[in-house]
């Protein structure tokens, strides 16, 4: 079986370079520090202490359970681990209680990637797993009107870029660049976008999911009325932009990016008006991530010289998305009757039955 | 798309170098899918030019003598046959007359093709002879393939700055034989000083060509990835192109049918750029075909390391690590590079899907990785696995190291097995 791991000296003997794990990982943390240099302008060391402790945490969590469930040293060295738990921290409160983000931390990378097989191989993304967890294990602290209305503790509420002037315009520019509202990741839209635009030129990302994501929103929202529609800007950027983008938990292929980023950004409009207050955009992402690897082999690509059968094509697409629409209802059905939690729950069990019975048998296979 | 940052400055300017004869040739004598039949026995003294093995068939090939000298007899290198030949050092020379070209058919051109052992020069080896049988369809284009997207190459570069007007007259000549429309040197945007030299040399000649300048992309070399970028058609893998009215002939190719019909010369010679990032005097070089790879290691001052480089014959991206410095020239090696030892280990697939973006078929290659492990063939077939064409992009951008390549070819090796 491990020899299936090494390479043969077969051609190409010529590698990229600066292409490593490593170094995409080390992209995303670079595309992220703004975020986290804003979050520790609106809520000084608190701020900082959340995102230090996720990141240690899910560092910690990586070394034990690597060890003990894949039998690897050195997966640390990846960075994934710094991702992950940058990127949980990015949708917390910074008044969330420091156990309860060890908690998610672990369970991020435990559940998250470890279970599956390890950096890679997981079908869902990690932070996302981690915040579920939370809000599932410690439901009361987590939706609480406590952690998520903290004006008081804001350190710099605004920058007042623009003191000359006080029209509409200076204030909604005010309030991309800055404005402490929501989870730790969401204080500024244009970091966000900077992080996002810094990825798609480092070819770590590409635009497809987030524009098409942000797109089929957008069109949601001006066809079916905006009235009584509240979601957060800086969450949709975060999730379109890093989240939804996640490597191993969303498709390949181009057309499958569109597709995917286009379903995420209608279940959320779908989420949204069913009721869903905080946790659309991590339900849309997560249910979505499930149908990620088969959106991938749908729309591969077209083939050199070869011609497609669009209607079968167009038959399959079809079918696929009224999957994911009876998918998304059934999920607001549960959300809706307070069920969501016995998901969580299946889910872990699926994942011990999974690990025991092949995920750990497969740990040397690198796909 | 892929674009690799271009390594061909080492040897660009380079002039074209002259590699002194070994003592001993070793011929090889397999070609593109056939072994050849020896046509000498051991003892025979042969001279230069001289025919020394052939085989009958459809994929057929021949060989002749790079020097004069006595024939010690065959053996066997990893599962191919080799002829050794002593270099007698005298160069007596035997040439068939030359050829009157004036009244040559299409039937008679092919027929000498295969007579002066003529493969493609690109690598494939592919018999030339083969694409100059007659079809239904008329050629009217003609490609001259000059576009070397293997990051280390500049053979091809080197022939078209040096021999210029023999590759146009060799050009004239297929096109009058085939009676085909137009000629179209094909050539990369970083090589486009050659569009000058091309079109003036065209000039003074009054030859009527096309200069195409394509993108510096890899694989631009491969023959549907040509043939897209000049004429817009996307031909399938496994189609002919001539069935298209079009041919395609690599420079090199076209360099030995100069040889052959305006000096009545076999294919004894190429260009080989001698280059690689861990060697120590790069150039391009006239190299005969049989001449070891230990020898024109020696004769450039490099060394024969192996547990620290790895020895190339062919290009980066397709050409093969050798297992043995007796091993030879043949016709299609159009390099032979000095590697650093690339890391074999591999970390987990993160699907960031770049093997998908970059490959030329529009192919899936992890997905065959996922397929080929567990055993799932007839999704190999359905994904396409039979239109890769090795080219090496997609292990060349994976961040982990994924054995793409180790798979596809075992891939490959079921389907092919199964059909």
């Amino acid at each position: 079986m491990p020899n299936m791991l090494l390479k043969a000296s077969i051609n190409p003997y010529l590698k990229a370079r600066f292409s490593t794990v490593q170094i995409v990982m080390l992209d995303v943390v670079i595309a992220l520090l703004p975020l986290v240099y804003v979050a520790w302008l609106a809520y000084g060391m608190m701020a900082l202490q959340v995102i230090g402790v996720a990141v240690a945490a899910a560092m910690l969590a990586d070394v034990i359970f690597s060890l003990i469930f894949l039998g690897k040293k050195d997966t640390l060295l990846d960075g994934s681990a710094v991702v992950t738990g940058l990127l949980l921290a990015f949708t917390l409160s910074p008044a969330t209680p420091l156990y309860i983000v060890v908690f998610g931390s672990f369970s991020a990378i435990l559940f998250g990637k470890i279970v599956w097989g390890g950096l890679g191989k997981n079908r869902f993304n990690p932070a996302l797993v981690g915040r579920e967890f939370m809000s599932v294990f410690f439901a009361s602290t987590m939706s609480s009107s406590g952690i998520w209305k903290n004006n008081d503790l804001i350190n710099t509420s605004s920058l007042h870029l623009f003191e000359n002037s006080d029209t509409v315009l200076s204030n909604y520019l005010e309030g991309i660049f800055f404005k402490t509202s929501g989870a730790l990741g969401e204080y500024s839209a244009i970091c966000l976008v900077l992080g996002g635009v810094y990825l798609m030129l480092r070819n770590r990302i590409s635009w497809h999911i987030p524009l098409s994501l942000l797109g089929a929103l957008m069109l949601m929202l001006w066809l079916f009325g905006n009235d009584d529609v509240s979601f957060s800007t800086g969450g949709v950027l975060l999730g379109a932009i890093f989240m939804a983008t996640d490597m191993p938990s969303s498709p390949t292929t181009k057309y499958g990016k569109l597709y995917y980023g286009m379903m995420i950004g209608i279940t959320i409009y779908i989420f949204i008006i069913g009721g869903c207050r905080q946790e659309y955009m991590s339900y849309a992402i997560l249910m979505m991530n499930g149908f990620s690897h088969q959106i991938s082999l749908l729309f591969q690509p077209r083939v050199w010289g070869q011609k497609i059968d669009r209607k079968a094509k167009l038959e399959d697409v079809f079918m696929l998305t009224l999957k994911i629409l009876a998918v998304s209802s059934a999920i607001l059905t549960l959300y809706y009757y307070e069920l969501i939690h016995y998901l969580v729950y299946i889910f872990v069990i699926y994942l011990i039955f999974k690990f025991n019975y092949s995920f750990s048998k497969q740990v040397d296979n690198t796909i | 798309m892929l674009l690799i940052p271009s390594l061909k400055s080492k040897t660009k300017k380079s002039e074209v170098g002259q590699i002194a004869d070994p003592e001993d040739f070793y011929i090889p004598l397999d070609g593109y899918r056939n072994v050849m039949t020896p046509l000498v026995e051991i003892g025979n003294q042969v001279e230069k030019y001289q025919l020394l093995a052939a085989c009958d068939g459809l994929f057929a090939a021949s060989i002749h003598a790079p020097v004069s000298g006595i024939v010690k007899g065959t053996f066997n290198l990893n599962g191919k046959q080799f002829l050794h030949l002593q270099n007698d050092f005298r160069n007596r020379e035997t040439l068939a007359a030359v050829i009157a070209m004036e009244e040559i058919t299409q039937e008679q051109f092919a027929e000498r093709l295969f007579e002066y052992g003529i493969e493609g020069a690109g690598g494939s080896r592919f018999p030339t002879g083969l694409k100059f049988k007659k079809n239904e369809t008329p050629i009217k284009t003609i490609i001259v393939n000059g576009a070397e997207c293997e990051p280390y190459l500049s053979a091809d570069y080197a022939l078209m700055k040096h021999h210029t007007a023999e590759l146009l007259r060799a050009a004239v000549l297929i096109k009058k034989v085939l009676g085909a429309e137009q000629i179209v040197f094909a050539i990369e945007k970083q090589n486009k000083e050659l569009e000058k030299l091309l079109l003036r040399s065209a000039r003074e000649n009054e030859v009527k060509i096309n200069v195409k300048i394509l993108p510096d992309s890899y694989p631009q070399g491969g023959e549907l990835q040509v043939i897209k970028s000049v004429t817009g058609k996307e031909l399938k893998k496994g189609s002919i192109p001539a069935q298209h009215g079009i041919l395609v002939n690599n420079v090199g190719t076209l360099w030995s049918i100069y040889n052959a019909f305006f000096h009545s010369r076999p294919t004894i010679e190429r260009i080989v750029t001698i280059s690689g990032n861990r060697c120590a005097n790069t150039g391009n070089y006239k190299v005969k075909i049989g001449t070891p790879i230990a020898h024109l290691l020696r004769e450039t001052g490099n060394e024969w390391n192996p547990d620290e480089q790895m020895i190339i014959l062919g290009g980066a991206m397709m050409g093969k690590a050798v297992s043995s410095p007796l091993l030879p020239i043949h016709k299609g090696s159009g390099g032979l590079l000095v590697m650093q030892k690339l890391r074999l280990e591999s970390d987990n697939c993160i699907k960031c899907g770049a093997c998908v973006d970059v490959c030329p078929q529009k192919l899936m290659p992890l997905e065959f990785v996922r397929f080929n492990q567990s055993g799932n063939t007839a999704s190999l077939k359905d994904f396409n696995l039979l239109d890769c064409i090795e080219c090496g992009a997609c292990a060349y951008v994976c961040p982990s190291d994924v054995p793409l390549m180790e798979n596809i070819f075992r891939g490959k090796d079921k389907l092919l097995k199964n059909a």
